[in-house]
């Protein structure tokens, strides 16, 4: 008998715990020599199968929630220059990129406890056949997926072949007017984004969300970005500003008034995260940890069963189960589910 | 227990007690043991913890472990010892029968609630094994240690099973004998200490599952009399 259990969501319900009792009984019951004993006997192996089964049974367990979201920063290079975000000034170099081959079977071997497998960047469809690859494999894993992309190259043949597979797609956007966008994206693109946005909305329909980050500086934009989803009837999210490396924006308030979530834990520590290179870390704020300030490992030349199960990871976890840095009000640490409107 | 350990065909180059700050008071009349007295109780994992430090600092290759409450058979130190020289297996477990007659201890035995588990499909290695009667190399020990956050006996083995699996196979050594005495009086006032005991492992399992949610999809089976022959795992 496992130790552990956990409905598969094929099997929900009544019908699996009979299936799932008779599976237990079953082979036990061939065990007692004596027919006298049977009945006693299978009486105990009953009340052990029912404390195993009910007795302080997490909710979340109890209807088989996965535990785990999986998020891929498949590469920093970025064809925007937001000011915003410090990642795209390190673009990785090409020999540090971590073959495809790899993340696939980091997914395959996590995806039984997915509830979710991110991508994002840098922008990610700067590798778009690898994306695909990625969206393939998760829906036939039939872990739900997420890109996070600025849209600048989405094309009609991509988002078809995205809409077939169910996944869902968010772009970034903090403003609405051409002015500001050219100035929040560093680069006079406007005119060749807004229509690849509209075309993404006409194909993909509510497979697709808009997020927003809100600092000092797109605190006046954020609003009429808000409105504008409304109009479209896209979901729309808005996340705090968080300093990765640029610093050239800053948080609309103080970073005390920010941490409005404090009673939540962190849950980014249920967060498995991989860098362009192959390096796993729990979150990519990890480096606010000081335990956490090297990667835990790198699926290009480990295990990531092994590299999860490292003393140094299970301690991290248990520190982010109570740290209270700003970046947990981040949208990693919450499932797309609960996030968007 | 003491005694059967005495009585060891192979007998052991060390021999530590830690004692979790225990209310009871007792003398230890065999002097081949380091009696070692902890101030505060902090738990089996931290207790073995402790032991593994004090072995390992003394050069032990082999570290085998067990409870106050079991009895050796006397090869088990022979048998456990060369399991882990001549095989690649990171650890090892023994077979665990029940010390008392009652139906409840019939019940664990032929339940094999305390004899590890089957990897499935091929039972050639273990999916986990009750750290009362197990065996493990130092230099796996030092990778993989116990962890403390388990109050109580439950689970600790478990967890440190799952994570140990990573890395190192679990071989299964059916000759390494112990028993194990459950305490039940008889099956009636038995009966609530029997409650007790899955309970308690029960509620270790939202620790072990909350740290290996990723390690908990592998088909296991409890071993108990029938099978602990079904594979030759020295293959």
């Amino acid at each position: 008998m496992s130790l552990i259990y956990s409905l598969k969501k094929t099997k929900k319900g009544v019908s699996h715990a009979v299936y799932d009792y008779i599976g237990e009984i079953r082979p036990f019951a061939k065990r007692v020599k004596n027919p006298l004993l049977l009945i006693p006997l299978v009486f105990l192996k009953t009340i052990e199968w029912s404390i195993y089964r009910w007795y302080k049974t997490p909710i979340r367990r109890f209807y088989g929630v996965k535990g785990n979201e999986l998020i891929y920063m498949i590469t920093n290079a970025c064809n925007d220059r937001c000011p915003k975000c410090g990642i795209w000034e390190k673009p990785e170099p090409q020999s540090q990129h971590l073959m495809i081959s790899h993340f696939i079977n980091c997914l395959k071997k996590l995806h039984h406890n997915l509830y979710q497998v991110t991508l994002t960047g840098g922008e990610p469809l700067l590798f778009k056949k690898d994306v695909m690859l990625i969206a393939e494999e998760a829906k036939n894993l039939d872990v739900p997926m997420v890109i996070v992309s600025n849209a600048r190259f989405l094309d009609e043949e991509f988002l078809n072949r995205y809409k077939a597979l169910g996944h869902i797609l968010v772009i970034s956007v903090d403003s609405v007017e051409g002015e500001k966008w050219n100035e929040f994206r560093g680069r006079k693109n406007f005119d060749i984004v807004m229509p690849k946005i509209m075309l993404a909305k006409t194909i993909l329909g509510d497979q697709l969300r808009i997020q927003s980050v809100l600092s000092k500086e797109s605190a006046e934009e954020i609003p009429k970005v808000i409105e504008w989803c409304k109009q479209h009837g896209i979901q729309h999210n808005t996340q705090f500003y968080q300093d990765f490396g640029a610093y050239n924006w800053h948080n609309p308030t103080t970073n005390e008034e920010v941490r409005y979530d404090n009673d939540t834990p962190c849950a980014a520590r249920k967060n498995i995260c991989v860098y362009p290179n192959g390096d796993v870390v729990k979150c990519f704020d990890h480096r606010r940890i000081p335990l956490a300030k090297e990667p835990l490992g790198n699926i290009a030349k480990q295990d990531i069963i092994e590299i999860l199960s490292t003393k140094r990871s299970t301690q991290i976890s248990k520190i982010m189960k109570t740290c209270d840095f700003p970046c947990k009000n981040m949208s990693c640490n919450k499932p797309q589910t609960l996030l968007f409107n | 227990m003491l005694d059967s350990v005495q009585k060891q065909s192979k007998p052991f180059d060390k021999v530590y007690i830690i004692d979790d700050a225990s209310p009871l008071k007792y003398k230890i009349h065999h002097d081949f043991v380091e009696h070692i007295l902890l101030n505060e109780n902090g738990g089996p994992a931290r207790a073995r913890n402790y032991g593994i430090e004090k072995a390992i600092s003394t050069g032990a290759e082999y570290l085998l472990f067990t409870d106050h409450d079991c009895i050796l058979d006397q090869e088990w130190n022979k048998q456990m010892t060369s399991f882990l020289m001549t095989t690649d297996f990171g650890a090892v477990g023994g077979m665990t029968y029940s010390w008392g007659k009652t139906l409840l201890d019939y019940y664990h035995d032929i339940n094999g609630t305390l004899a590890g588990k089957w990897l499935l499909p091929d039972r050639k290695e273990l999916w986990y094994m009750p750290s009362l009667n197990f065996g493990i190399k130092s230099f796996v020990v030092e990778q993989f240690g116990f962890d403390e956050r388990f109050p109580t006996a439950a689970g600790e083995d478990v967890d440190l099973c799952l994570r140990m699996r990573s890395k190192y196979k679990i071989g299964f050594c059916p000759e390494a004998k112990l028993w194990h005495d459950y305490g039940y009086k008889n099956s009636i006032s038995g009966f609530n200490k029997f409650m007790k005991l899955f309970k308690k492992y029960k509620s270790s399992s939202a620790t072990v599952y909350e740290g290996h949610t990723v390690l908990m999809w592998d088909a296991s089976e409890s071993i108990y009399k029938g099978n602990i022959h079904e594979s030759n795992i020295q293959s």
